[in-house]
């Protein structure tokens, strides 16, 4: 086994005094580490596909202006991003958005799930309904700690919504799509690489350093220290001890061997 | 001084760099389809589908001679322009129209799947390249479920030696499972998953195959530079190290005068008076249109082959074409393909290194200490970060921070992947789902009923993955791992078109041709009657290169004559694609 190489120093992630995060522009262990730095030695396609991401700029075209603001509330907080600076926060509606006025499917539906679009538009629906039951008021408008509780309890496939907000939507299916949907979003952003340590594009040059975790010469190797999630959240453990039971996930859908 | 020279490429024959960039180059210079058939002219051999099995046929068929186009869905890929280092761009490799998917145990389908373009599934496969087992073709003799082959170990052999070469394959030189055997090409180096494999698997004093078998170059070859590590496999290997057919075959087929029409999606097999006479298709204008051939080979893939099947029902084949024997579309398989996730304190990086690079066997065939029948085998894998995350969200049930936490700890997970074997039952389908009898309705672009995937585990399936799996954890703990967890999931289709002894029991015989209709095959992953725990990959295009041979010795007989010949055809060495069988790489006897 090669030595441990990992340091560790603490930065605290979240202001003492009352909890609320503080902003970085690159969360992560990864400090200094730049995938898009190293652009240059990406192929042309390649870049040209990243970089597109990151500019490109996506009018709001499938959701309703109502169900924008309602689906931009739940997707902040399936992959939450207060710890990023305001200027560095990865944009999660306009490729979904654009995924669906498009009609992109990843090549499959579920006998008992409606399409994708049907599906996303009857959730937004369905989201602002049970902001309305439970509280009285819009989903976006719900504190952080609301919203997550409704969301846990979709997650825990026992919706407090109105008998049929979410009828003919098997809620395990529908979950698994709309985590799915934020994790495409979000990891396909290079500032994402960067907070996870992922060496990005890697043609022509490659990776040469293989084993042990050995970063390449322009990687850099880990900063860890302990990172601690806002006060304000119920995300932070695992969803067995939010829920106190043990929910069945659905099979995984990517391809790997 | 700079690594990369801009006048001198690191290796192999790359073009200068451009733009002040820093290029291989175009690797693959792939000339495009030079030779077009006319609708109206009789071709002698119309490939449906130049995947992993279609590329070969292609390849073999044009060097013998015939006339022979390969009709593909997708387009022919640019790899330099089409292909990228990317996960969410390579979104387009796979075959993403609409199917439906149900059953007990429904299958993710799309980049779960199938490839469509040029190349199909071998374009975006890890490229792990194990043979099948002896015992593979008699489950049914040995262990009295599933089916047996209607040929041995032994009659494809020479085959999966032909296209270990041709691929070619890399992994150790002596391989301890199955029959035991070599490979052509030297080992990979470990990448992070592969050592945690090694790790855990000594400990618990189980073998393993390590730096192979995989179709991927472990040195240069000709025009193919050799593996950069650089991990994305299964986005297409835009470098050349990884085999596909696209690289392998397809180039030798267009210069032995082979037509690839990409971007015709085949929607209907013509029949006469007991013969297929062509095909309908809709070229890339989305016009439909007629081909006229002597033969059909049908190479869609395990979804897409009994679909076509069944859309091409006509008068005296009311319930699909070749399915008098009513197993058309049944028989469907998957492996069972769990990903076993363990997180070390050490940093692993296991985005590094091809995904597919070390295995073990050890555990295939029966035995009967356990309480189910045949067995798996535990590989490498290596997810991206956006398919961690989504494995994670499924293992850890994690959404929110908990979520974005786990994330962060992405260097410090080790992927290994479950591959067991699932057996063929007959409520495991593909069917239309065209309205009728109780299915859905659902239509593709061109109005075609779209196919409707059933899947349902039986009770040694279960047992099987519950057993393979906890071993996986086993494994990912004896290596070091502190937190492990698991996704389930499943792998690799093939069935649905089984080759069979009687025509009662399959839809075609050992070579591929259709029981009912003489001059149509069937030859890709859906002939399959068991699947053993290796990944189909090698022996599809082994067989495919068999039935290439079959069809030679033939002659024009198939296009005439409606006799079977089910004598075995010699295995002809000299069809490989140049440089590759006893072409100055080292031969194995
Ligand atoms: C992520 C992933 C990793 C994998 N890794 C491995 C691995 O490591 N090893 C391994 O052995 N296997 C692996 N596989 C499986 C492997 O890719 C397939 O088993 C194999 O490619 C199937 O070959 P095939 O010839 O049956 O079909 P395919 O290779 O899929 O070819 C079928 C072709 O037919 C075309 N087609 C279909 N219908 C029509 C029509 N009507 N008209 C015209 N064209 C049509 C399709 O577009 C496609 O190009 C992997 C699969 C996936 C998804
Ligand atoms: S790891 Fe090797 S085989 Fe895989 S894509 Fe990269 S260069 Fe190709």
């Amino acid at each position: 086994m090669a030595p441990q190489k990992v340091q560790t120093k603490r930065l605290p992630v979240t202001d003492p005094l009352d909890g609320a995060p503080i902003q970085l522009d690159q969360p992560g262990y990864y400090e200094g580490f730049s995938t898009l730095s190293q652009q240059a030695y990406w192929d042309d396609a390649t870049r040209k596909v990243v970089l597109q991401r990151m500019t490109a700029a996506h009018p709001i075209l499938f959701f309703t202006p109502a169900e924008a603001a309602t689906m931009a509330a739940v997707l902040d907080r399936i992959l939450p991003q207060e710890d990023r600076t305001a200027a560095r926060r990865i944009a999660l509606l306009p490729p979904l958005d654009d995924r669906l006025f498009h009609n992109r499917i990843e090549g499959y539906r579920y006998e008992d799930m409606p399409s994708d679009q049907d599906a996303y538009r009857q959730a937004a629906k369905a989201f602002e309904q049970m902001a309305q039951t439970a509280c009285g008021r819009s989903f976006h408008e719900l504190e952080t700690m609301e919203q997550e509780t409704l969301l846990q309890s979709l997650h825990a496939e026992k919706p407090t919504a109105p008998e049929d907000a979410w009828k003919g939507i098997n809620i395990k299916r529908f979950w698994a799509l709309l985590v799915s949907d934020c994790c495409s979003a979000y990891y396909a952003h290079p500032w994402a690489w960067d907070e996870i340590g992922f060496g990005g594009p890697a043609y022509p040059r490659g990776y040469m350093r293989l084993e042990e975790g050995q970063p390449e010469p322009w990687e850099v190797d880990e900063q860890r220290y302990q990172w601690a999630a806002p006060a304000d959240t119920l995300t932070d453990t695992p969803a067995s001890e939010q829920t106190g039971e043990k929910v069945q996930s659905q099979a995984g859908q990517g391809g790997t061997h | 001084m700079s690594l990369f020279d801009r006048n001198k490429p690191l290796f192999g024959s790359f073009g200068k760099p451009k733009d002040g960039l820093h290029h291989l180059g175009p690797l693959q210079q792939i000339k495009p389809p030079q030779r077009v058939f006319r609708d109206d002219e009789e071709i002698d051999y119309l490939i449906v589908g130049v995947g992993s099995a279609g590329g070969v046929l292609l390849q073999r068929l044009a060097r013998a001679g015939f006339k022979v186009a390969g009709f593909e869905a997708g387009p022919f890929w640019d790899t330099e322009r089409d292909w990228v280092s990317d996960e969410t761009g390579s979104h387009n490799l796979y075959w993403n129209d609409l199917r439906i998917t149900g059953g007990t145990d429904p299958l993710a389908l799309g980049n779960n799947n199938s490839g469509k373009g040029v190349g199909g599934g071998s374009v975006h496969w890890a490229a792990f390249t194990p043979r099948f087992h002896p015992s593979d073709f008699e489950v049914y003799t040995q262990d009295g479920v599933g089916a047996d082959w209607p040929i041995t170990y032994e009659e494809i052999e020479p085959y999966y030696q032909l296209l270990e070469q041709e691929l070619p394959v890399a992994g150790p030189a002596w391989y301890p499972w199955g029959k035991p055997h070599g490979h052509p090409y030297g080992p990979h180096p470990m990448g992070g998953v592969g050592d945690t494999l090694i790790d855990g698997c000594t400990k618990l004093g189980i073998g393993v195959s390590a730096g192979g078998p995989v179709a991927i170059l472990s040195a240069s070859r000709g025009d193919r530079p050799h593996c950069i590590y650089r991990g994305f496999c299964i986005q297409a290997c835009k470098v050349g190290a990884k085999a596909s057919t696209l690289v392998t075959h397809v180039p030798d087929a267009l210069e032995h005068g082979a037509e690839v029409r990409d971007n015709s999606m085949v929607s209907r097999i013509s029949v006469k008076d007991g013969r297929v006479d062509g095909v309908h298709y809709f070229d890339r204008d989305g016009n439909e249109r007629f081909q006229r051939a002597k033969a059909v080979i049908v190479s869609g893939y395990a979804i897409e082959t009994p679909r076509l099947l069944l859309n091409s029902a006509c008068a005296g084949h009311e319930n699909g074409l070749a399915n008098s024997s009513g197993t058309l579309g049944k028989y469907l398989m998957a492996q069972a393909g769990n990903v076993i996730l363990g997180r070390f304190d050490q940093p692993v990086r296991m985005y590094k290194a091809p995904p597919a690079h070390a295995l073990t066997e050890e555990f295939y065939e029966t035995d009967p200490k356990r309480d189910f029948a045949r067995g798996f085998a535990v590989q490498t894998v290596g997810p991206l970060p956006i398919a961690f995350a989504k494995q994670m969200s499924v293992a850890k049930n994690q959404w929110g921070w908990g979520l974005r936490r786990t994330m962060m700890d992405y260097n410090h997970w080790s992927a290994l992947g479950l591959l067991g074997e699932i057996l063929p039952w007959k409520d495991n389908t593909v069917e239309l789902a065209d309205g009728k009898g109780g299915r859905p309705e659902a239509r593709d672009r061109y109005g075609l009923p779209v196919a409707k995937v059933t899947f349902n585990l039986h009770d040694n399936d279960t047992k099987l993955i519950e057993f393979g799996k906890n071993k996986t954890m086993e494994i990912m703990r004896a290596a070091g791992a502190t937190e492990v967890v698991q996704e389930a999931r499943y792998a690799h289709l093939v069935g649905g078109a089984r080759m069979s002894k009687r025509p009662e029991d399959g839809v075609c015989d050992k070579f591929g041709r259709t029981w009912d209709v003489p001059n149509l095959f069937v030859m890709d992953g859906s002939v399959m009657p068991t699947q053993g725990s290796a990944n189909p990959g090698l022996t599809i295009q082994a067989l495919a290169a068999r039935t290439a041979d079959y069809l030679i010795s033939q002659g024009s007989a198939v296009f005439t004559a409606n006799g079977r010949d089910l004598t075995s055809p010699p295995c002809r060495h000299s069809l490989s694609p140049p440089g590759t069988f006893t072409k100055g790489i080292p031969h194995l006897r």
